[in-house]
């Protein structure tokens, strides 16, 4: 449950970008949880909603979390196929089993509105 | 809820509730801002995991951070290192526990110098906290002077995968008898390590974990992976490899040093 150390980044972060901006209210979050981040969503909003209820500038904003898709490249032929985030068994061209994932490893704030 | 980790507990939700969930702000107004940001949350630990690196790499230490469930036998493993390497390496330990000062005590009776941090509840270590244990552990006698740097994680499969913590070398170790489907279910420990350990192979006859299939298993996920099975405390070929891979990677760092 490291998702609680992240939520507490995030609002260090939508403290200052709220300072920067001259806001006093921050209305809408929106963030990209990877799929091989490590990171759970459902934990992650868990997070937010406990620690956001305790700040002010935060409380009642709400957060949307959007989902990328994760791109596995064959190491052997090159085949790519794009998934959720799961990996599939096998190349589907060659059946290679080791395929690089590319993307979906990183949880990124995107855009976040305020007032 | 616990501060820092905030492992979910069932009186979480008796807190009072009592903030607005319903929305009264008034979206139409003209004050409304939309700033796009695109900064990703693990910039801020992975950028103290870089200046840790650096650290190291300034009075020549490599660094191992070793992650395993709870038991896997991480600190067995560094007191027969310890005692293998003495006289010929200079090791220092990073202890990460939730709790107490046991392991580094059990450390400290080998005669290396070792910091226990205390994370009072989180799971995992982060580079902060890495950042402050090196600094103690440099103002320790032989602080100074350390060639092996080992980071023993908090005991968790899970969060610890995700935070940097500017070592040079991540271990993942698997004990015997936590079975071997360990890389399958915990994939991110196996894809972001460089090495995995599976340990306690004394054990292997009264369990069922069938070596050549688990580090099949890993290296799909990773091909990368230096796969090693040993047993720490009876020795043998699999804790001389181990010992064999920790001289190469010291070598390779006074090679870079001079
Ligand atoms: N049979 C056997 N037991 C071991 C071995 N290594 C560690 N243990 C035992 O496993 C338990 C947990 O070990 P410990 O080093 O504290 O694990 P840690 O929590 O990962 O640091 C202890 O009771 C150790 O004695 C080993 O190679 N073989
Ligand atoms: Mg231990
Ligand atoms: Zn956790
Ligand atoms: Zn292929």
């Amino acid at each position: 449950m490291h998702e609680i150390s992240l939520v507490q980044g995030l609002l260090v972060q939508l403290g200052e970008l709220a300072r920067a901006n001259k806001a006093g209210k921050v209305i809408k979050i929106t963030m990209e949880v990877g799929p091989l981040s490590g990171v759970v969503a459902d934990s992650f909003r868990f997070g937010f909603d406990i620690l956001s209820a305790e700040d002010d500038l935060v409380r009642g904003a709400e957060l949307v979390l959007i989902t990328p898709m994760v791109t596995y490249v064959c190491s052997a032929c090159g085949q790519t196929v794009t998934t959720d985030g799961e990996r599939p068994e096998e190349c589907a061209r060659c059946q290679e089993l080791f395929l690089i994932p590319q993307g979906g490893d990183d949880l990124i704030l995107r855009q976040v509105e305020m007032e | 809820m616990c501060d820092s980790c905030g492992c979910p507990s069932p009186s979480d939700h008796n807190h009072d509730h009592t903030h607005d969930h319903g929305h009264t702000h008034n979206h139409s107004t003209s004050t409304t801002k939309t700033v796009d940001v695109h900064t990703s949350l693990f910039a801020a630990n992975d950028a103290l995991a870089k200046t840790n690196r650096e650290h190291f790499e300034e009075i020549g230490a490599v660094a191992l951070n070793l992650i395993s469930s709870p038991g896997s036998g991480k600190t067995t493993l560094l007191e027969y290192t310890i005692e293998a390497l003495k006289g010929e390496i200079n090791i220092a330990v990073i202890e990460g526990d939730i709790e107490t000062e046991r392991d580094a005590d059990r450390i400290r009776a080998k005669g290396v110098p070792v910091i226990q941090l205390t994370t009072g509840g989180a799971c995992h270590l982060d580079a902060a906290m890495t950042h402050r244990g090196f600094h103690q552990l440099q103002k320790q006698p032989g602080g100074d002077k350390i060639d092996l740097l080992f980071i023993e994680n908090v005991g968790n499969l899970v969060c610890p995968a995700t935070f940097d913590l500017g070592e040079h070398e991540r271990v993942v170790l698997v004990s015997v008898p936590e079975g071997p489907d360990k890389p399958a279910k915990y994939p991110k420990a196996f894809t972001s390590s460089h090495t995995f350990l599976i340990t306690k192979t004394d054990l292997l006859p009264y369990f069922d974990f069938p070596v050549p299939e688990a580090s099949a298993e890993a290296l799909q996920l990773n091909p990368h992976l230096r796969v090693i099975d040993l047993c720490a405390s009876k020795g043998g070929e699999g804790f001389e490899t181990w010992l064999g891979y920790l001289r190469e990677l010291v070598a390779n760092m006074r090679g870079r040093a001079k």
